[in-house]
């Protein structure tokens, strides 16, 4: 009776000391590791096939994990399991995953058809091509995009044929860049308000699914608004200035790309538009694809 | 000598905890085609229950229709919300801190007004941005994560480089060749300005750097008393996932962000001695064990009257994205000094994963809001709702020059005391991502004896361990009526230890 009583109570501690691989394995690997398809990290059996009979080699990438994978997270490392540790999750993992094939993901943007995304006029912050961290994405309609920089306050470049494709973005961590969908036809080198030195964006008001946004450069508050000419011909942008400007304002497109300017107000000399004081405190620029 | 027998069979066999017998959990219906991983989620005034997705949706669901409805669109990586009306709601994008307002009255938002965007952005995925929360005067803290060298820096970067490190500017962007200077930007660095800082905003708008030294700090929150929690992320100078009180001026132990230090005078944080930023470091006031309690902790919310049992309210309780569980504050002070108890909550299967955000409903509903972000985690939100029968459980872990008063929700089987095992271990503090337990030393209980009533265990290991994390296992008590423990390992950290 005592003798067993002993037994008991050792193998007790024994479980409270030393946990088995199975428990470690859920403790540390689950979240991360299913037995038969690739989630945050490889299947086990993937795992498996790689390290069958290398429980070294195991527990050497487990202490020290390197980058292996362009698309996935890095896996921190397991020092805290210790050796004995991942030498027993190693056993756990041989085991159950033996026998078992991997099952074949889906490819592709899972929630490509949500609603909100797919309405247009459409306005999406996210990280952008060419742009500084804190872009600003716009479908102005179904066929022309603009992007817009919230950082340096000011427009950055347009395109036609669709709007952004976020994936390469939401199905990670925001390590990708989204991409544009269809070709740039514009892009703006700096700001027409070629004096800035000191911007601050204030935001942006929300009128037909269109932003109206709204920046400080110096003391003079901005607002930029665009919209679509028919058929992806082109764009308008409408500024307005307050206070209004009291000297004329030349502002300079200088530009490669095949477009032409015209505006409701002031004078034109290539690509440089000037503006009558007077007139500066609203105006509206059409530029149209050549 | 029968009953012995019986709880050693009962350690070995490791019951089943049943978070079930007490709490319902409750899949509600995500939004058709959004993704539903969950960034941030508060409650509104009238119980509705405001959500913000990973893709930028803004999105509030009524509990009594089961209806969701647009607010706004287009956010960047919103994770963190505060809602001042049903027509102002606060939202911490990567780029902004933002007013999101519907001027109309029309139920969607029309404004997207700039709060405070004068902060760094060095187009690096990990600079993931966090709050608001407000204190009762009203200011306004958000905490801005650093950069991890899985990537280096963008191009274009947003506000000021800082030259204070080994690789330079176009070393930290360059794409290329980023295997070879990875190891120079360090594993986590913080470039451009403000992060790894908590920033205060004041009513005025006026910004003040208020602490600094947090490395990915996705939780922030003040607790029932007005202390200013910050739930960090273990790996690089994170031994294991840490809990701090966030005081003006403090260094909160990750060395990237002290560069931005006003008056710093140029030294790379990472050249210093490793024992003077431990002296410098304001320590945590509590450690979640990687793989036993939490490897990812998230936001702390305060447990409100009706949720749980009355031992919880005003509690603290924290998400956890890798295990299955929340996590609960337990408070103590020990001469003025605040350091606290972790216990779990609802660990087992009903939960799950990716617990990114934590609501409460007005009829006491607990909302767990899920990510996952291509690290480990879940997608969608789960309803809890206790059923109104108090159980078996923690309710304080009070540190005496002894050992510990643990006090209970009921009274104690005197005959399991003798399960009570505690250990004390401490951790490594520097570079190395997370850091295996040092000094692992069990902590022989010399007495344990019941008080107040049978609820209170009073134990005698001689004291605790200055800087030490005890591990105190309950997993063999029983109640009186021989009820199972719910949440039975409590992690105290002691920071100081009552003499």
């Amino acid at each position: 009776m005592k003798y067993f009583l002993v037994l008991f109570s050792f193998s007790a501690l024994a479980y409270a000391e030393k946990p088995n691989g199975e428990q470690l394995f859920t403790l540390n690997c689950a979240a991360c590791h299913l037995p038969d398809q690739m989630v945050v990290g490889p299947s086990l059996v993937e795992i498996r096939s790689l390290y069958l009979n290398k429980p070294d080699d195991f527990v050497k990438w487990c202490v020290a994990p390197q980058k292996k994978r362009p698309n996935a997270v890095d896996m921190p490392s397991m020092v805290h399991v210790g050796d004995e540790g991942l030498r027993l999750v190693y056993d756990h993992i041989m085991k159950v995953s033996a026998g078992l094939k991997e099952v074949k993901q889906q490819k592709g943007d899972p929630y490509a058809a949500s609603p909100v995304q797919a309405k247009r006029p459409q306005i999406q912050r996210i990280f952008m091509p060419n742009a500084g961290p804190a872009a600003i994405a716009v479908a102005l309609d179904e066929q022309l995009s603009l992007c817009w920089d919230a950082g340096e306050c000011r427009f950055r470049y347009v395109w036609t044929g669709g709007f952004i494709d976020g994936y390469p973005y939401w199905q990670g961590n925001g390590s990708s860049l989204a991409k544009i969908v269809g070709s740039v036809r514009y892009t703006e080198k700096s700001s027409p308000f070629h004096n800035m030195s000191e911007v601050h964006f204030s935001g942006y008001r929300v009128e037909k699914g269109l932003p109206i946004l709204r920046y400080q450069v110096g003391a003079k508050k901005i607002t930029e608004t665009f919209s679509a000419l028919p058929n992806a011909g082109g764009f308008t942008r409408t500024f307005t200035i307050h206070p209004t400007p009291t000297a004329d304002l030349i502002l300079d497109f200088s530009t490669e790309d095949k477009v032409e300017f015209s505006s409701d107000k002031g004078k034109w000399s290539d690509s440089k538009l000037t503006l009558k004081a007077a007139d500066s405190g609203s105006f509206t620029i059409t530029t149209t694809f050549k | 000598m029968k009953l012995r027998i019986f709880c050693a069979i009962m350690c070995l066999c490791a019951p089943a905890m049943a978070w079930e017998e007490y709490f319902t959990f409750e899949k509600i219906p995500s939004p058709a085609g959004i993704d539903p991983q969950v960034g941030a989620m508060e409650t509104m005034k009238d119980g509705r229950i405001a959500v913000a997705f990973h893709r930028g949706e803004l999105m509030i669901f009524d509990p009594k229709t089961q209806a969701w409805s647009l607010f706004a669109s287009g956010l960047q990586e919103p994770l963190g919300m505060l809602i001042e009306d049903e027509k102002n709601i606060l939202v911490m994008q990567r780029a902004e801190l933002t007013r999101i307002k519907d001027v109309d009255g029309d139920g969607s938002a029309d404004e997207y007004e700039t709060v405070y965007d004068d902060f760094g952005m060095s187009g690096n995925y990990h600079e993931f941005s966090y709050g608001p929360v407000r204190d009762k005067e009203g200011n306004l803290y958000v905490v801005l994560g650093i950069a991890s060298n899985g990537a280096p820096m963008r191009d274009e970067i947003r506000g000021k480089f800082s030259e204070i490190g080994k690789a330079n500017r176009e070393q930290m962007s360059s794409y290329p060749n980023w295997k070879n200077n990875k190891g120079k930007a360090e594993r986590m660095y913080a470039r451009v300005e403000w992060r790894g800082w908590v920033m205060k905003i004041s009513p005025d708008g006026k910004v003040e750097p208020y602490a600094s030294g947090l490395r990915s700090p996705n939780g922030i929150g003040f607790d029932a008393k007005g202390r200013l929690l910050i739930t960090d992320n273990q790996g690089d100078w994170r031994p294991t996932s840490p809990l701090y009180e966030i005081k003006k001026g403090g260094f909160y132990g990750h060395p990237a962000s002290l560069i931005w230090t006003p008056g710093w005078d140029g030294t790379d944080p990472y050249a210093m001695d490793v024992k003077k930023l431990e002296e410098m470091q304001s320590p945590p006031v509590g450690f979640f064990p990687q793989g036993e309690l939490a490897n990812s902790p998230t936001w702390p919310v305060v447990i409100p009257k009706g949720a749980m049992p009355d031992a919880f309210t005003n509690q603290t309780l924290i998400g956890e994205m890798n295990q299955p569980n929340l996590v609960r504050v337990l408070e103590d002070e020990v001469d003025g000094v605040f350091q606290t108890a972790l216990v779990e909550v609802f660990g087992g299967k009903a939960l799950g994963i990716g617990n990114n955000r934590i609501a409460f409903g007005n009829d006491g509903s607990i909302y767990v809001g899920k990510t996952a972000l291509s690290w480990a985690g879940e997608k969608g939100i789960v309803r809890v709702k206790w059923k109104g029968e108090s159980f078996f459980t923690l309710e304080k872990v009070k540190a005496t020059p002894s050992g510990f008063d643990l006090t209970f929700t009921d009274e104690v089987d005197q005959a399991t005391l003798s399960t009570i095992t505690i250990k004390s271990n401490t951790y490594n503090y520097n570079k190395a991502y997370g850091s295996p337990k040092v000094d692992v030393t069990p902590m022989p209980v010399k007495k344990s004896e019941l008080t107040e009533k049978g609820r209170v265990i009073r134990i005698d290991i001689g004291g605790l361990k200055e800087g030490y994390l005890h591990a105190i296992d309950l997993t063999g008590l029983r109640s009186k009526n021989g009820k199972l423990l719910m949440g039975n390992k409590a992690w105290y950290q002691a920071i100081k230890a009552p003499k």
